[in-house]
């Protein structure tokens, strides 16, 4: 961005700090702006890099497993599952049904979990103070679920490289069935308190427009891509863990603006619930665990698997050279790459959508900046 | 005409307000009154690490096997042991654990063969120093205590 | 500093994993999480053994050629400018010379839609003559298939920047910058981009320890003597 000097009374550079209760994270955005209206972005990350690429070079296959969690964590079961899925890719080998069922159903009540905190704080930086304390106690239920199954609510370390380490606890399906129950009202509330609030409308309606090719040129994926109107999910395209059984929809919608986002994602929450109630009709019995030695060490190769994160296209490269230990670990995360489109989607709009935009594309700073 | 009549009225904004309204009701309060009242943590909860004792004869269950150091992605683990001439086992002396850098993970309790090491549902571990945190054999075998409120 | 004698040190001395046969026996015990005392009784012998035979070359990946219509057109059209085509695992990769990737990567998004560039990353040899491992990771919506194209670049070689082809790849290269060191050419805005400006160093390199951290930068812009 070309230097704006004082005398310049037409360009604003404003800085919406790392310290922002806005910016869902550490996030760092200069505004070029002329007076309310934006010109021009530029996002400064790296707050909150943790080097987890560096640390996978130094852990074995198995210690890398717990952090894998931290980089997304608002949604630490995908992570997990995109990890070990990746690392049975490199060692041929298959998780048994029963863990790819019981994983089907961590991963969407993840999903979930995930929107959730994504509406609520979405709606919050609109103003909408409301939803915000619902859904975490939606959110709540979910946890529990995950506490009671793993032991830990948000880095849950739930899956194991082969399988599943823990068996489901009693009363897991009943829970889970609770669960799909009392979710599917609570939807149609959140829908009623904003789908057709006329202050929910006219803020997010015609805000950070991404056409469809700008998403593909972009590389954006998740829902935000689904609302510009490409029908594509991965659970669709290139099945894994076993979703090619499960019956559910890919919601769509037309414009590619924030109130499609947000309809996409609302309707997401409900395919979520359609396959857990599939998925926990049927866990078939079995072993949890796959064929995976005491010591995992793959042999000399690399792989690249990709999992639908709630935010998009979650992959993993995992290069072995023999070793107990990953050589590279890369982790290809969605908001990284979803945040690179926040320029062109912010340009003619106001500083206030600027603030709805950063919320619909659902970045998480843990995955941007691992 | 109905359109203009919704849009006059505020209808859509009712409709989100009698939500909220119908929340009032006290039997949705949700607030847990901590600490009065604790929550009730799950059974399988990664909470503080625990040495457990066997419970005949009082003695440690740690067999100094070291399998949960070599288990811990951070390295937090130290055990020291000395080898018992007469039984020709090896007796645990001490027993360091780091909790200030520990992720609770539960690698460690994974890797335990005898189930002597245990993630305990006592979440409340804080400490005044930092030295505090590193917990050496009797406060892994004891817990941490946490002061009890009482209103 | 503890860390790095801990068992995690098995990455400390990389042998070329053709001497595979006895040191793996020693050190996959410490390094790995179950350490029964039987390889202890196994090394010895073995250790004994693999003076005898000769050392093993180096594993490699165990890939098969990759043929169907794509590879066949890739080869084609650019000859000898492609070193192989291969598959491993199922998934389709082709290794190129460095300067012909971006026109490999020109000619698949035109002429067979792979319209999404998913991922720029690199890999550190550092034994290797050409250090690294530049990996475009392209996907195609169309035919709903995924494909890797790998180059090997030296130390200080400056590939091609791919954002005129794709424009996902203005981020990614600057983290492939930040964290490798490959500046891409052309690029119009090569800075780092996780770590602070004046930061020293690259960190994802094998020479870079895991602990290391620019100390100099630590402690002129946080006044504490160092981040350990």
């Amino acid at each position: 961005m070309p230097d704006a000097t004082f005398l310049d009374s037409t360009e604003l550079v404003l800085n919406m700090g790392p310290q922002h209760p806005s910016t869902h994270g550490v996030l760092r955005v200069i505004l070029k702006l002329d007076g309310e209206k934006v010109l021009g972005t530029d996002c400064v990350i790296g707050y909150l890099h943790r080097g987890v690429e560096k640390i996978a070079e130094n852990r074995t296959f198995a210690q890398f497993n717990p952090y894998v969690d931290r980089m997304d964590y608002v949604a630490a079961v995908s992570n997990g599952l995109g990890y070990c899925l990746a690392v049975e890719k490199l060692l041929n080998v298959e998780a048994p049904p029963r863990a790819q069922a019981v994983r089907v159903i961590l991963t969407e009540l993840n999903r979930i979990a995930s929107h959730l905190v994504w509406l609520g704080t979405h709606a919050l930086d609109i103003g909408a103070i409301t939803p915000v304390f619902y859904c975490f106690r939606e959110r709540e239920e979910a946890l529990k679920i995950f506490e009671k199954y793993c032991g830990a609510r948000l880095t849950t370390h739930a899956f194991r490289i082969g399988g599943l380490l823990y068996e489901t606890y009693d009363g897991f399906e009943q829970d889970v069935r609770d669960f799909c129950a009392m979710f599917g009202p609570k939807v149609d509330e959140y829908e009623e308190l904003l789908t057709n609030n006329r202050i929910w409308v006219s803020r997010l309606k015609g805000v950070g427009i991404l056409s469809a090719e700008e998403c593909k040129e972009y590389g954006v994926t998740g829902p935000v891509l689904r609302a510009a109107g490409v029908k594509w999910d991965l659970r669709k395209a290139q099945p894994y863990s076993g979703y090619e059984k499960y019956d559910f929809e890919i919601p769509t919608a037309q414009n590619g603006d924030t109130y499609d986002r947000y309809i996409v994602r609302m309707q997401e929450m409900r395919q979520a619930v359609r396959i857990i109630e599939q998925a926990v009709a049927a866990i078939p019995e079995g072993p949890i665990m796959g064929k995976v030695g005491k010591v995992i060490k793959p042999a000399v190769g690399e792989a690249y698997v990709s999992i639908e994160a709630p935010k998009g296209e979650l992959g993993y490269y995992v290069v072995s050279d023999g070793s107990t230990q990953p050589y590279r670990c890369r982790v290809r995360p969605p908001s990284f790459v979803n945040l690179q489109a926040l320029d062109r989607m912010v340009r003619g709009g106001l500083v206030a959508d600027v603030v709805a935009i950063i919320g619909t594309i659902d970045i998480v700073l843990g995955e941007v900046d691992r | 005409m109905g359109k203009l009549l919704r849009k006059i009225f505020l209808v859509d904004l009712f409709q989100g307000l009698l939500v909220t309204f119908r929340y009032q009701q006290p039997k949705y309060i949700y607030t847990e009154r901590y600490p009065e009242q604790r929550p009730k943590v799950a059974e399988r909860y990664r909470g503080a690490p625990r040495l457990n004792i066997n419970p005949d004869n009082g003695e440690t269950l740690c067999i100094s096997c070291n399998l949960c150091a070599l288990a811990c992605p951070e390295a937090l683990i130290v055990v020291t042991s000395e080898r018992n001439e007469t039984t020709k086992r090896k007796e645990l002396t001490t027993f360091t654990y780091d909790t200030s850098r520990c992720m609770f993970c539960g690698l460690c309790e994974d890797a335990c063969p005898v189930d002597a090491l245990e993630l305990t549902q006592d979440f409340e571990m804080a400490t005044y120093t930092r030295e505090g945190q590193i917990w050496d054999r009797q406060m892994l075998e004891e817990g941490p205590k946490p002061t009890q409120y009482k209103c | 500093m503890a860390d790095e004698q801990k068992p995690e040190g098995s990455e400390a001395p990389p042998p070329p994993a053709g001497e595979g046969a006895a040191p793996p026996v020693k050190p996959a015990a410490p390094a790995a999480k179950p350490a029964p005392p039987k390889p202890a009784a196994a090394a010895p012998p073995k250790a004994a053994a693999a003076h005898a035979a000769p050392p093993k070359p180096p594993a490699t990946m165990a890939a098969i050629p990759w043929v169907s219509d794509l590879s066949r057109e890739i080869k084609e059209r650019f000859g000898d400018r492609i070193v192989e085509t291969s598959t491993y695992l199922g998934q389709n990769f082709i290794v190129v010379k460095p300067d012909a990737a971006i026109p490999v990567m020109e000619y698949l998004k035109l002429e067979a839609d792979f319209d999404y560039l998913v991922d720029v990353t690199a890999v550190d040899w550092p034994k290797r003559a050409e250090r690294f491992d530049v990996v475009y990771i392209l996907y195609s919506f169309a035919r709903n298939e995924r494909v890797r194209i790998k180059t090997y670049v030296p130390d200080g070689f400056k590939p091609e920047t791919a954002v005129g082809v794709h424009l996902t790849a203005n981020w990614l290269e600057r983290e492939v910058f930040d964290m490798f060191g490959i500046e891409f050419d052309g690029h119009p805005d090569m800075r780092r981009i996780l770590l602070p400006e004046e930061w020293q160093g690259y960190p994802l390199r094998k020479d870079y320890g895991i602990l290391q951290q620019d100390d100099r930068w630590v402690q002129e812009n946080l006044n504490i003597e160092s981040g350990q």
